[in-house]
């Protein structure tokens, strides 16, 4: 589904050039549920951002199955980019003016999804993370386990094809930990494709893939097996 | 979607309270005033185009041309429009007005005594089918067709009798002579050139019954056919000159031309040919415009700063909405929403505020506010036009700036707003020179009103009135004079044609006598006190006695009629004052005018105009006025006194003293208006660039809160505080206030060209104009940083 060749991405200072990824080759099959470790400065945000279409500045060849997307023009690689990913982020990255409701709604705005659609939908994020009393809250009356189904909420609200989580958990207490990862591993049963950044080991054991990054370069690779 | 947009961007205005507070009023009371002067310019590109077939109508007008000289007035011969419909096919219909509030005011008389009235017009019969006005009583076609008719508008019906409609066939007397009110018509729109209380048949009059080539003191005004070329019309004319006034000219050596004006151009015309009603100087409503224009800008401008300021703030939720995949379009849409839902706010505030400002508005300008334009369906889809074009204009460059950002940067807060700095900052430049000019400008306008008050015209206007008179009073003046003189409340009275402030009657001097030259002469008749009663100052010669009158009212051509003459008028020939005095000149009508004295050249006309040659007459029967010198003390005491005396002895007449300086205010009221309108728009535009600034100010203080606080525990006073918040708005202001002068330079030279006697470009206005600016912006400065500085270090340290 989504191929990597030869990603370099660096940074020019004045003497030299500072690499932050360098020769990431990497395949990442559909229905798979990759977790990235690595210690701070791996170079792990940076190839979620590239893989999320968040950064374009970078050498080296991005495939979305038969698509360059490198070579993609702008429009396309912005619908691609709409209509395939969801993020989510550590700091929830909630806007603050929007109530709960509003911030699932959001992304389906920008989808032009219905006015009906965008209902049912809705409706059935809530009734699933169980938030349906919470839709007409702001961000700031929600706890940070809360913050983050939303954040969740949002982003699969799109129906995208891929999950993106940059430190989903890095945020919370263990307990509020423990059920987002739940509730990722449950999305990953239903067929989303899931990439996830994090420092948590216990994080990795939900995925099917654990990826060790170290100084912009992909360390081990390795399948995780369920007992 | 828009819902959507609608909804974030109110909450957003809502957050950031004094933001929006700052833009609103500052959109808001930009708008009133663009909006008032939109207003006010239809107002005045309206008017007279509330007559049927207004297109159609055109004033005809003269020139007189002798020897390179050509002069053009809106007056013409009362002959002219009788044959112009008789004789000229094009004509459909003609008028004659005959407005004598030019010559003197009547005495009107409905049964409760006499009443002083100015705004009287004779008209013939068929004014009101060339000019349609509606009429609450009486016939268009007849109310005018009979001597001795007069028509009231509905406020003098009112007054006089009550009601409009009682007022139709009362009796009322006019000048003595006995009228009837054939009609009553609604008041003269404020948009018609022609304004008249009174409205008399013109068959009442002399040359109502038989018209004349001579005078020509009427204006007359044609309706051309609609398949009528006014172009041929107008060429016409000529023959009719040729038929009926070509020989009387040559004999005097004149050249004249009729030549036609369309209705709707009067106003906003040429105003040296004379009207009805003053007109409106089309530079001032040009001028009005680009300022309106500026001060919407700098509203605008405090918006586009604001959000760019703030943009820094808000690159969490641009960057937010991009990863969950807003296109820049919708981003861009969504921020222009914001700046569309301000201006909507803006614009009914505004609407709102034009409602409350509207009479007050009215009194300054002299010119109502129509706001019904505003609410008509045109006038709303306009408002809709101009809500989304501010909103578009406000929001573009703020919008493009946000929506551009790239998302990990912007997630990341590493966006430095960095590129918008300059284009703030000439913002600020461009606000502030903005400001500054129009001070500059307000200063400039007001040191040449008060060089006008202050000149030395070479007469004494302070503490002189006067007191105009009736022709038929003439025989018992000079007793008046005396009763007025003995009572003590005058120090000297003198009979004269007119205040000294503008002396009008226009004569030529024809070589004769001593004099071989020939040019154009102002007459002033006066009597024997008038040097007293002004304080002329004689230069050479004498002054007039009783005996110069005998002497030329005999009149056999051995005699000479003596006169006064000024330096200019001395010069003109040739001579010296010395060398004049006892030279004969022919003034046309008596070919041995005696030069008896000669005065220094005073201003007898608009400080407009050149002090031109002037020859005063010893000839109190020409007289319309009194002028009386008060003496020293309370001139309320004195003008008591002085109509205890009158109402004595001229019970049926009113009393109406006038006092000359005010009336030598009065002929600048123009340039008045401009200096209070220059005065309340520079005060508008400092206004809102001052808040502008302030949120400006307040949101680096915000950004540098930190800074400051470290600056705070490392000693430094409140005014170090200021000092680094302000250096670089000084150095903003400063770079505008050279702008400015520049500006203001340019603006003096071209606005004081229109005046011969000028103040000189002084530096105070600069000067004044800048620290006042300057005052405010560091004001506003200190009072942030204050409220900064206030804040405990312990606090705003702790949070990083």
């Amino acid at each position: 589904m989504i191929q990597l060749k030869e990603i370099d991405k660096y940074i020019e200072s004045r003497f030299q050039r500072v690499f932050i990824l360098k020769g990431i080759n990497l395949t990442i099959n559909e229905g798979e549920f990759v977790t990235l470790m690595g210690p701070s400065g791996a170079g792990k945000s940076t190839l979620l951002n590239i893989l999320g279409l968040l950064d374009e500045d970078y050498a080296g060849e991005y495939w979305f199955g038969d698509k360059n997307i490198t070579k993609m023009r702008d429009r396309d690689r912005s619908a691609l980019h709409k209509s395939e990913f969801g993020y989510i982020f550590q700091a929830y990255h909630l806007i603050d003016e929007l109530t709960v409701y509003e911030n699932i709604e959001t992304p389906l705005l920008y989808r032009k999804v219905s006015s009906n659609e965008r209902k049912s939908i809705i409706a059935d994020l809530l009734d699933r993370f169980n938030m349906v009393a919470k839709k007409d809250l702001f961000p700031a009356q929600l706890s940070g386990g809360q913050q983050q189904l939303v954040g969740i909420a949002r982003a699969i609200a799109g129906r995208p094809r891929i999950l993106l989580a940059d430190e989903p958990t890095g945020n919370l207490h263990s307990a509020q930990a423990q059920e987002i990862m739940e509730v990722f591993q449950e999305l990953h049963k239903e067929g989303t494709t899931i990439i996830q950044a994090t420092h948590a080991r216990e994080n990795a054991d939900f995925g099917t893939r654990l990826i060790q990054m170290l100084d912009g370069k992909i360390d081990q690779d390795e399948v995780i097996t369920h007992v | 979607m828009w819902k959507n947009y609608l909804k974030v961007s109110f909450r957003n205005l809502q957050k950031r309270r004094l933001y929006t507070g700052i833009n609103l009023l500052g959109l808001t009371i930009a708008i009133v005033s663009f909006l008032a002067i939109c207003l006010y310019i239809h107002h005045e590109w309206s008017y007279d185009k509330m007559y049927t077939g207004y297109d159609r109508i055109y004033r005809l007008n003269q020139e007189f041309r002798s020897e390179g000289q050509s002069q053009l007035v809106s007056s013409t011969p009362s002959s002219l429009i009788p044959t112009l419909i008789d004789e000229v096919p094009e004509v459909e219909n003609g008028t004659l007005i005959f407005d004598i509030s030019i010559f003197s005011t009547v005495m009107v008389d409905a049964g409760d005594g006499n009443q002083e009235e100015k705004e009287f017009a004779f008209a013939d019969e068929n004014f009101f089918e060339v000019f349609d006005f509606s009429l609450i009583s009486g016939n268009p076609s007849q109310i005018l067709s009979e001597p001795n008719l007069v028509v009231l508008t509905k406020t003098t019906a009112e007054r006089y009798f009550g009601t409009a409609l009682n007022a139709a066939g009362k009796a009322i007397k006019i000048d003595n002579k006995d009228y009837t009110v054939s009609g009553v018509m609604e008041d003269f729109p404020s948009n018609s050139h022609i304004k008249f209380d009174f409205l008399a048949s013109f068959k009442t009059h002399r040359h109502g019954k038989d018209p004349e080539w001579s005078p020509s003191n009427y204006y007359t005004y044609v309706k051309l056919k609609s398949e009528s070329d006014p172009q041929v019309f107008e060429g016409k004319l000529g023959q009719i000159v040729d038929k009926y006034l070509g020989k009387d000219l040559a004999e005097y050596g004149y050249e004249t031309a009729f030549f036609i004006q369309p209705v709707t151009q009067i106003h906003l015309g040429d105003q040296s040919l004379g009207s009805i009603k003053p007109g409106t100087d089309i530079r001032y409503l040009y001028i009005f415009g680009i300022v309106a224009i500026l001060l919407i800008a700098i509203g605008v401008i405090n918006y586009v700063n604001l959000a760019t300021a703030e943009a820094t703030e808000r690159n969490k939720e641009v960057g937010l909405r991009k990863a969950m995949g807003a296109g820049r379009g919708q981003l861009f849409g969504q921020f222009v929403s914001e700046s569309m839902l301000l201006t909507f706010a803006s614009t009914t505030l505004s609407i709102l505020a034009l409602y409350l400002i509207a009479p007050k508005f009215a009194s300054i300008s002299g010119v109502p506010l129509n706001l019904e334009l505003i609410i008509s369906p045109l006038g709303l889809i306009l408002m809709g036009g101009f809500i989304v074009f501010l909103g578009v204009l406000a929001g573009i460059y703020p919008s493009l700036i946000l929506s551009g950002m790239e998302p990990i940067k912007a997630l990341a807060n590493k966006t430095k707003i960095g590129g918008g700095a300059w284009v703030r900052k000439s913002l600020v430049v461009f606000q502030f020179f903005v400001s500054i000019g129009l001070l500059i400008s307000t200063f400039v306008v007001k040191s040449q009103l008060d060089y006008m008050q202050g000149v030395n015209l070479g007469y004494e206007k302070e503490h002189l009135i006067s007191l105009s008179y009736h022709y038929n009073m003439r025989d018992g003046i000079e007793i008046i004079k005396n009763e007025m003189l003995r009572s003590g409340a005058a120090s000297s009275i003198a009979r004269a044609a007119d205040m000294p402030i503008h002396v009008k009657a226009g004569y030529r001097v024809f070589p004769g006598g001593d004099n071989p030259r020939e040019f154009m002469i102002t007459g002033y008749s006066v009597d024997t006190d008038i040097l007293e009663t002004i304080d002329l100052e004689l230069i050479a010669g004498k002054k007039f006695t009783d005996s110069d009158i005998q002497r030329s009212d005999l009149e056999d051509g051995s005699e000479r009629f003596p006169v006064i003459l000024n330096e200019t008028a001395v010069k003109e020939m040739g001579w010296t004052a010395e060398e004049a005095v006892g030279k004969t000149i022919n003034l046309g009508f008596n070919s041995n005018s005696e030069i008896k004295g000669v005065v220094k050249d005073f201003y007898f006309n608009s400080l407009h105009f050149q002090v031109s040659p002037l020859v005063i007459f010893n000839d109190p029967d020409q007289s319309n006025v009194l002028l009386v010198k008060l003496p020293e003390g309370n001139p309320t005491e004195h003008l008591a006194t002085l109509e205890g005396v009158w109402k004595e002895l001229v019970p049926d007449r009113p009393f109406n003293p006038v006092f000359v300086d005010q009336a030598y205010e009065k002929m600048y009221s123009s340039e008045m208006q401009a200096s209070v309108i220059f005065g309340i728009f520079s005060g508008i535009a400092i206004f809102i660039a001052c808040m502008g600034l302030f949120g400006l100010v307040s949101y680096v203080a915000l950004r540098r809160t930190r800074e400051i606080s470290i600056r705070k525990v490392l000693g430094a006073t409140q005014e170090n505080v200021i000092q680094v918040l302000a250096a670089d708005f000084m150095k903003l202001l400063a770079f505008a206030a050279v702008l400015a002068s520049g500006f203001g330079i340019w603006f003096s030279n071209k606005w004081l060209q229109d005046f011969t006697y000028k103040t000189n470009l002084s530096i105070w206005p600069f000067v004044l104009s800048i620290s006042l600016v300057f005052i405010l912006a560091i004001l506003t400065i200190a009072y942030r940083s204050w409220k900064v500085y206030s804040l405990n270090p312990a606090k705003t340290l702790k949070s990083d």
